[in-house]
């Protein structure tokens, strides 16, 4: 079934590696049948800062599912031949990552049981029932493509003609995960930090240069550890894409912060100032906000110099930045420093627990081992032939 | 049909949080202890909030006890995606807790945060079990919660107008926190009616309401201080 099987063959790293990712996954376990006992009290949250690092994992993660479109959208809309390769890679790693952000949200929720309340009554005026269909939808799209094409390069046989359409639907359907996911922060009162319409763009922008980046990671790895290249020139243009990408991510940002510095107005300028030089003593999250300016800044002269971003090493070290500096900027900053100060100006201080990051860790781990199970099989079906 | 209101007189309010309590042993709200209120876990359902104005040393505290405004247009009710909050047709903001499915967007789209989430299962310890409300029911954890103008007292107080065959009338129905207040600084009834006090107090030149410009349309109402309590942060003026 869904040619399992292929995984179930390998060499002891590999089954190192996943003995390693379970080990990882059963913590989280651990650690999650804990919340469900005595409830969210385990984390760091709190009344001011209701949601942290899951909710700003998941709101990462609905970013890296974007690997998919960045190389489906060249492939089937400009015939770029060299992604032909690689765009179950970047499908496959939307599904592990979509899969990641549904967790992410189920881990978050205080009556997890209740979870089908959300179809039991579906509410078109939030846009969390949005999100749900936007996820789900773009979850089974890609879960459907990828599937559909492997199963046929396995049998040596053409792909059906109908995928074809379905592909180009994912990509407006990418579009949306990110815009909905955006909308979930930018229409709430109150709340300054997220209340722009720029908060949109970002999240594409944002998404478009951390997923590619983790894909090139991933490619590189693929050729260093079996026998699958994903070929030197589909890696340049995903290193084209990531410059484009994040030289945008990070112009928005500044737009933003000129508007909120030009303008001068208090209540928009003290989410910022909490982040990058701390509020009333609380300066925990600063010396993070700072590392990601320092790893976009450097990402973005080693991608925007071509002669740099053609070396591997470099390219890897520069998707390495592109990819912790986002998730600081996505991961940790957006959604916290949206709620210090609160509406009412308290600043209150969120630092996750123990078994707050175990959990994390475990959703990751799940990631990961998707990934392996998946890129495994890729490769299997790709040396067989 | 009625439209329930609050007017918090803020020159009559004396920070003595009676309000507070009242709410906490009307409606079953829990004791948090020591080490969980530090780490903000509290619920309240109404705070006395110390509304700081200018800077040391010429500043001026103003306390404002705060519950849940009531919002004619409440941002919570569009996020929620379970449809476990409504307004009901007098204005009440609730929430359902057997359906609420523990996710906070509401609590993050309340400007005036005043909802309150159950970070774990609500310990009332020892003699506190005794002296639980029946009338309330006890939420489990991973809910939102937040106030209801003491619903079952508007419950409680039309069976007995029934009963007596009359209407209800101003005075009958008062949330705790109102009926608690020694210093006489909060009103409650219906805003609709032209002759209530609420109604005539929300007139008032000093009547503001909180966050305004949010659009909410809130439904608790204050009366500003005057000048002579000692807003400017000199004192009273002699």
């Amino acid at each position: 079934m869904f040619m399992l099987e292929k995984a179930m063959i390998g060499s002891r790293r590999y089954w190192g590696w996943l003995a390693f990712l379970l080990v990882l996954i059963a913590l989280g376990g651990v650690c999650y049948l804990r919340q469900l006992r005595y409830g969210l009290i385990v984390t760091g949250l709190s009344r001011d800062v209701t949601w942290g690092l899951y909710i700003a994992q998941f709101t990462f993660f609905v970013g890296v599912a974007a690997s998919a479109v960045m190389v489906v959208l060249p492939y089937y809309l400009h015939d770029v031949r060299q992604f032909q390769k690689i765009t179950i890679l970047g499908e496959l790693l939307a599904v592990s990552s979509v899969t990641m952000c549904m967790l992410f949200i189920l881990v978050d929720m205080g009556q997890p049981a209740r979870v089908l309340n959300v179809l039991r009554y579906p509410t078109l005026h939030s846009l969390m029932f949005w999100d749900m269909v936007s996820l789900g939808g773009y979850l089974a799209l890609n879960a459907v493509i990828s599937v559909v094409m492997l199963s046929a390069e396995r049998n040596g046989v053409p792909a059906p003609r109908w995928i074809k359409p379905v592909a180009i639907l994912s990509i407006p359907w990418a579009v949306s995960i990110h815009t909905v996911t955006a909308f979930l922060y930018s229409g709430l009162p109150g709340r300054t930090f997220w209340l722009t319409a720029i908060l949109a763009p970002r999240f594409l922008a944002s998404a478009f240069a951390s997923g590619p980046a983790l894909l090139i990671l991933l490619c590189l790895l693929l050729r260093r550890l079996t026998s699958f290249d994903a070929g030197q020139e589909a890696i340049r243009k995903l290193g084209v894409i990531v410059a484009y990408a994040m030289s945008i991510s990070v112009f928005f940002v500044l737009l933003e912060l000129f508007t909120v510095f030009y303008s001068r107005i208090p209540e928009e300028m003290e989410h910022f100032r909490f982040l990058f030089v701390g509020l009333e003593g609380q300066r925990h999250l600063v010396p993070w906000m700072w590392s990601s300016v320092a790893a976009a800044s450097v990402a973005l002269v080693l991608l925007l110099v071509p002669r740099l971003r053609e070396r591997d090493t470099v390219l890897a070290a520069a998707s390495v930045l592109v990819f912790v500096s986002l998730w600081i900027e996505k991961g940790l900053g957006l959604i916290v420093g949206g709620f210090v100060p609160s509406p009412l100006g308290s600043v209150t201080r969120y630092s996750p627990t123990a078994p707050e990051w175990t959990i994390v860790l475990g959703v990751w781990a799940i990631g990961a081992l998707m990934i392996t199970v998946f890129y495994k099989i890729t490769v299997s079906v790709r040396e067989v032939r | 049909m009625p439209r329930w209101g609050m007017v918090i007189d803020l020159a009559k309010c004396t920070a003595c949080q009676a309000c507070t309590v009242a709410c906490q042993t009307e409606n079953n709200v829990p004791c948090v202890p020591p080490k969980e209120a530090a780490r903000g876990r509290i619920i309240s359902w109404i705070s006395v909030l110390p509304q700081i104005e200018g800077e040391y040393p010429r500043l001026s505290m103003r306390p404002t006890p705060l519950p849940c405004v009531h919002c004619d247009n409440p941002p919570c009710i569009r996020v929620c995606p379970v449809q476990a909050t409504a307004i009901n047709p007098e204005g009440v903001v609730r929430q359902i807790y057997a359906r609420c499915i523990g996710c906070r967007y509401c609590t993050n789209a309340c400007p005036y945060t005043r909802r309150m989430f159950n970070w774990y299962k609500p310990e009332f310890p020892g003699e506190f079990t005794e002296a639980l409300n029946p009338d309330v029911s006890v939420r489990p954890k991973g809910v939102v919660e937040k106030c209801t103008l003491c619903h079952h007292r508007l419950q409680k107080a039309r069976d007995e107008a029934r009963a007596a065959k009359r209407e209800l009338a101003e005075g009958d129905y008062v949330p705790a926190c109102v009926e608690i207040c020694p210093a006489g600084a909060m009103y409650f009834g219906d805003l609709e009616d032209h002759n209530s006090t609420v109604a005539a107090l929300a007139r008032s030149r000093r009547a503001f309401k909180p966050l305004e410009e949010l659009g909410t349309h809130p439904k608790v109402i204050y009366l500003a201080q005057g000048e002579w309590s000692g807003g400017d942060g000199q004192g009273p003026r002699t």
